[in-house]
């Protein structure tokens, strides 16, 4: 018998904190990554700057380390929050980086004659940025951004290192009863790999409901 | 073989900097081996003088034994991070000291002559299919003999008894052992015995489990919960170092540790049983508990705990 069928509760209960830091920190994601990137083409010298080095420090940094440091070193410096939204809180900068690098390269797939013929409209930059360049850029990038989830949803399973009982680290507490690492691990894959093929697909067919013919 | 940890590595890495950084800037604290340096050498010999070797005809043909006999070096699982037990020396890091890491050596010498191991840190999650797979002869990894993991794999032993037990921050006066943790936040190692013993000896805590005893105490310190229950004697090690930290009570629970063999290779478990007597015998098991377990604890060497004596053994 599967000890993860023995253990069903405790299974789901921990499922159910994986998915809701991935939703969470997925949707925390897009918003702040679609914000850093119109930060790095903005024509404000300062903003691209920053937004440069955000990108490239979150991108270099493993994120073991992010929650080693946010877990621990954060409250030495007075700021204490509970595990779970200390998690989805560094999941949510950590990935927006790659959303923000997914979406950069779908700025660049809209051509530079929509941007000059938006502002000759009279729209202003930001109305540009809303109303012609940003839905179209993220047209081009949701099976990119798919798959940014993807690896978010998996990166979850960093946070059982740092005490959130998360699936990974409920998986774990009954491999030690139960010993059986090769099939509870198995089937622990196999529930990780629903939750990427459910992320994929749901990114493939948003791709074709908002798919635009050029 | 290190995949498996590196995710281990990497925290114990970012940790051990962390730390080092805020002993750095805050206090004095000395960190353990440090006056001691200089004999430790010594002490370590003294382990490993005149242990006792097998004879020729108990290297039974086509047995593991004859095979790590041919392979000249015993391939064992245990940790590199675990204080007074098996622990990486972070001044040379070829050394790895410690009660476990001494008995390993003391088996290696007694199949091979010559303290020859191979470690293959274990993630303490796979140490049943390392042992299924023949990637390691043996684990030495306080690994608690349970009759459910005696289903997957064999247990020589037990070789040592230990148990449970609370710590808690030094101006704690309120809780004075395991009974006082009722509703109370709880901090346990993750991948330990206390992630399933505190729930049953105390239903309404709060169990917040850690991937390393250093985070562990860190995450006490900073008050993530009010006790941490883990092994008494590395609570009693870390109180040594850190005057923050207390042992409170005393050990609740009866953790037998054995050695793990490839299930159902009884030949080689009644040969590990053997040595362990032969060592019990010759006071070698006493003498590695001296300059390991019992540098931290001022009462005398146990009485080693009976081969066969629990349930999975």
């Amino acid at each position: 018998m599967n000890p993860l069928i023995d253990n069903l509760g405790l299974v789901l209960e921990a499922l159910g904190t994986t998915l809701l830091m991935a939703v969470v920190a997925g949707v925390g994601s897009i918003v702040l990554g679609v914000l850093v990137t119109v930060a790095r083409v903005s024509p404000i010298r300062a903003l691209r700057v920053a937004a440069f080095g955000y990108v490239q420090f979150f991108i270099n940094v493993p994120l073991l380390a992010l929650l080693l440091l946010a877990v621990f070193a954060l409250p030495d410096a007075g700021l204490m929050l509970p595990l779970t939204p200390t998690a989805i809180i560094v999941l949510i900068v950590y990935e927006a980086a790659y959303v923000a690098e997914a979406v950069r390269s779908g700025v660049n797939t809209v051509a530079v004659g929509q941007l000059e013929a938006s502002r000759a409209l009279g729209l202003t930059l930001a109305q540009s940025l809303r109303l012609v360049v940003l839905p179209q850029a993220l047209r081009a990038v949701v099976q990119p951004i798919g798959n940014v989830m993807i690896a978010l949803a998996m990166n979850t399973a960093l946070a059982a290192a740092v005490g959130v009982v998360e699936l990974t680290a409920a998986v774990n507490k009954i491999n030690l009863v139960a010993a059986q690492p090769i099939l509870i691990f198995s089937s622990a894959g196999v529930i990780y790999m629903g939750i990427a093929l459910a992320i994929g697909l749901a990114a493939g067919r948003v791709e074709r409901k908002v798919a635009i013919v050029r | 073989m290190f995949r498996t940890t590196r995710r281990k590595a990497a925290a114990g890495a970012v940790l051990a900097a962390a730390a080092l950084a805020l002993t750095a800037c805050s206090s004095t604290t000395s960190l353990p081996g440090d006056e001691n340096e200089a004999d430790a050498t010594a002490e370590t010999n003294s382990v490993f003088a005149d242990a006792p070797v097998a004879s020729d005809d108990l290297i039974l043909p086509g047995s593991t034994m004859e095979k790590i006999k041919e392979r000249g070096t015993l391939i064992v699982a245990e940790a590199l991070d675990a204080p007074l037990l098996s622990q990486q020396n972070p001044t040379d890091p070829d050394s790895v000291e410690g009660f476990d890491a001494d008995l390993a050596k003391l088996l290696a010498i007694y199949i091979l002559g010559e303290p020859n191991v191979e470690i293959v840190p274990p993630a303490t999650e796979t140490r049943e299919a390392m042992l299924q797979n023949d990637t390691v002869d043996v684990v030495f990894n306080t690994y608690t003999i349970t009759p459910e993991r005696a289903e997957q794999v064999s247990f020589a032993g037990p070789y040592f008894e230990s148990g449970l037990a609370v710590a808690v921050k030094s101006d704690n006066d309120e809780i004075k052992g395991i009974d006082d943790l009722d509703g109370k936040e709880v901090i346990v190692g993750a991948n330990t015995p206390a992630v399933t013993a505190v729930p049953e000896q105390v239903p309404t805590a709060n169990v917040t489990a850690f991937a390393t005893d250093p985070a562990a105490v860190q995450a006490l310190l900073q008050g993530r919960g009010e006790a941490y229950v883990q092994d008494y004697t590395l609570l009693a090690s870390n109180a040594a170092n850190d005057p923050s930290l207390k042992v409170v009570g005393t050990p609740f629970t009866k953790e037998p540790y054995g050695i793990g063999l490839k299930h159902d290779d009884a030949e080689f478990k009644s040969f590990i049983n053997d040595w362990l007597l032969a060592i019990q015998e010759s006071g070698h098991w006493a003498e590695a508990w001296k300059t390991t377990l019992g540098t931290v604890t001022d009462s005398d060497v146990p009485t080693a705990p009976e081969i066969g004596s629990v349930p999975g053994s």
